[in-house]
């Protein structure tokens, strides 16, 4: 039960971001942005189900994960990254910016307690901006069509701890910026720097690919994929507590400079530590219905008899597709399941259109024990089939399991736009004109 | 002796705001803390209330020395030009400040009858004028439970009528065992309402006592406080 100085202290966060144009502004934007990232998943999920008697795909192909829910979903990764900040720092900066600050840090209460009720409430907001994408499932169920929850969940707390980083930034750089305006351009500056980093990252190895792994877009993606990491939700915790560890350290405006750049330096030491041991787990679920990101069962105890480590050299440059489908079909699962893989990507340009003269393009190499082998193969079984070969390990018996069956729906998306681009925008102006006309 | 001060010092880049400033505060009096704008006045009041970190000099409250942090334990400071909470009403203001100091029921709404901000209770903070503001500001700071209220400009905003109420309202606080500290840049009202006064010019502490003892300070047997002060600065 919280104490009541808490409650007192909610009550205030939460009219406070009742009170905020920016928070209303990003409700009335999340259902028409919802709305559209549905509408259109649904209409391709229907074409590629064979709607009107059209072509379809093969049945296993069409998965909810990614046919409606991670479209669907996606809006909120826009919101989180252009829209959420500006709620964030509004709570912040506003208070900043009145005086409000000089009462509240003499409040009977610590600035700790005062943050965790700005955290509590952002995310009760954050879960409010919710409804459009849960009335989306509710209308996907409605159509007939089929939800595994392990994925609806993993998917959800993805986009929770999305909101949760995106909040610590934003409110990190209130506390420490002059004012909200300042405070915008660092938490933008920091989205910009991740994609930049995630771009930089991709095909490339060390230290660099294990850092963007934990950018926002990077870490959600692995729950896109029905992937759930222990590394990753560690990762994302301690970076959102850092966040606000950092903006208590600086909203303390009685504590000298070098008091607060030590604090902000404990901060950072503490969630590296955090982050550096969440890393060394390797526990991970996957929750995809399609087991996307497992190898076969059996394959899978195959390979837990490798203990040595596993180094791959991938001639193959970072815009190649078949180096996305190595990575999907078969870094990822290998990554989950041996002790250590190491990858060097040895292609020295970004789409491999100039190395044509290099005689080397397109080889995978496998070192396992001092033993070598090449394939230039991106298929499972047939890499597998090197591996055991390589590890000396025999190769599992063909096992029975059941395929992924898929779920096809060739249904239009009906009342979907009355609902998100005329229902629940009206919705959210009249409850914003009753908060404005009802308040005490 | 309720607060002692001594020597607390403050500066912003090269430019000292206050220097070596030291005072004490009596127990259950109202002591006012006078001198031009840019005295220092108000980077002393946040140096006192640990909103600022001072330089030098140290505070000791009841006899023990007291650490900026634990400065909000002991007293309030209550700034001047700020607009908190501009969207929410004044009534919420007050029955937050009601609620969260765990004061009595229903002491928030005699304070906004005694500062007659009753018909102001649906009014948003951000809509009030400046004398409106100030009453509901002092009502949130009344509302504090601390033995020692720092109070900046009290009287700023408040026409004549309103000021010589809220005087007789402050005046009758130490009497309920509160003292207070007012910050007060004109002369007549900080005579009027003070038992002592400290006389800050340039950042140097240049007086401390009641006016007879001001006087005597200054080395005048008559005059006012205006003479009093131009005396000593």
């Amino acid at each position: 039960m919280p104490s009541p100085k808490f409650r007192w202290l909610l009550a205030k966060e939460l009219r406070e971001l009742l009170a905020s144009r920016a928070y209303w502004l990003l409700l009335l934007l999340i259902g028409p942005l919802v709305g559209h990232g549905f509408i259109t998943a649904v209409d391709l999920y229907a074409e590629a189900s064979g709607i009107g008697g059209g072509p379809a795909a093969l049945p296993q192909g069409l998965s909810p994960l990614e046919g409606m829910l991670v479209p669907t979903f996606g809006a909120y990764d826009l919101a989180v990254t252009l829209l959420f900040p500006f709620v964030a720092i509004r709570l912040i900066a506003a208070e900043k910016e009145s005086g409000a600050l000089k009462l509240l840090l003499q409040f009977p209460a610590s600035l700790g307690l005062m943050l965790a009720a700005k955290g509590v409430v952002l995310m009760l907001g954050w879960l409010l901006a919710w409804l459009p994408g849960l009335l989306a499932v509710l209308l996907w169920q409605a159509y007939g069509g089929h939800l595994s929850g392990p994925e609806v969940f993993n998917l959800l707390l993805g986009h929770l701890l999305r909101m949760m980083l995106s909040g610590g930034v934003a409110v990190a750089a209130a506390a420490i910026a002059e004012g909200a305006a300042s405070a915008a351009i660092v938490t933008l500056g920091f989205t910009l720097g991740t994609w930049a980093l995630d771009f930089i990252a991709t095909g490339r190895g060390g230290w660099l690919a294990a850092l963007a792994a934990y950018t926002p877009t990077a870490a959600l993606r692995f729950f896109e994929q029905g992937l759930l990491r222990l590394t990753t939700v560690v990762a994302l915790l301690a970076l959102a507590v850092a966040g606000f560890a950092l903006a208590a350290v600086w909203l303390h405006t009685g504590r000298r400079l070098r008091t607060r750049l030590l604090g902000s330096l404990a901060v950072v030491i503490a969630a590296a530590a955090t982050i550096g041991l969440g890393s060394l787990s390797r526990a991970s679920w996957d929750v995809s219905e399609s087991r996307r990101n497992s190898f076969p069962r059996a394959d899978e105890a195959a390979l837990r008899q490798i203990r040595e480590p596993l180094r791959i050299t991938i001639f193959l440059a970072a815009e190649d597709p078949r180096l996305m489908d190595f990575e999907r079909s078969i870094l990822n699962q290998l990554r989950r399941i041996l002790p250590r893989v190491e990858v060097d990507y040895a292609a020295q340009s970004r789409t491999g259109l100039f190395e044509g003269a290099e005689e080397r393009y397109g080889e995978i190499w496998y070192e396992l024990g001092g033993r070598r082998v090449m394939s230039r193969s991106t298929t499972a079984p047939i890499v597998l089939e090197q591996l055991y070969q390589l590890a000396g390990v025999s190769p599992p018996a063909p096992a029975d399991e059941p395929a992924f069956p898929g779920y096809p729906l060739a249904k239009h998306p009906t009342y979907a736009n009355w609902i998100f681009y005329g229902l629940w925008p009206s919705a959210v102006i009249f409850v914003w004109w009753l908060t404005r006309h009802r308040r005490r | 002796m309720l607060l002692k001060v001594k020597g607390i010092s403050k500066h912003f880049g090269a430019n000292a705001v206050l220097r070596a400033a030291s005072f004490s505060v009596h127990e259950g009096e109202v002591l006012g803390l006078i001198g031009p704008n840019g005295a220092g006045k108000t980077t002393l009041f946040e140096c006192l209330a640990g909103l600022i970190p001072t330089d030098a000099g140290e505070v000791e409250f009841q006899g023990y020395a007291l650490a900026p942090a634990g400065r909000k334990a002991a007293l309030f400071y209550l700034p001047d030009a700020v607009r908190p909470w501009a969207g929410q009403s004044v009534g919420w203001a007050l029955g937050f400040f009601e609620g969260l100091y765990a004061r009595p029921k229903g002491e928030a709404l005699a304070l906004a009858g005694t500062l007659k901000l009753e018909g102001l209770m649906k009014a948003r903070l951000g809509s009030l004028s400046k004398g409106e503001l100030k009453r509901t500001l002092l009502a949130l700071g009344l509302l504090t439970p601390y033995p020692l209220l720092l109070l900046d400009e009290p009287f700023d905003g408040l026409d004549l009528r309103q000021a010589r109420e809220v005087m007789a309202l402050l005046r009758s606080y130490p009497a309920k065992g509160r003292t207070l500290f007012l910050s007060i840049h004109q002369l007549t009202d900080a005579a009027r309402v003070c038992d002592r006064l400290v006389l800050l010019s340039q950042g140097r502490v240049v007086g401390e006592g009641t006016l007879a003892e001001l006087q005597a300070q200054a080395g005048l047997t008559a005059g006012g406080l205006e003479e009093v002060f131009l005396a000593l600065t």
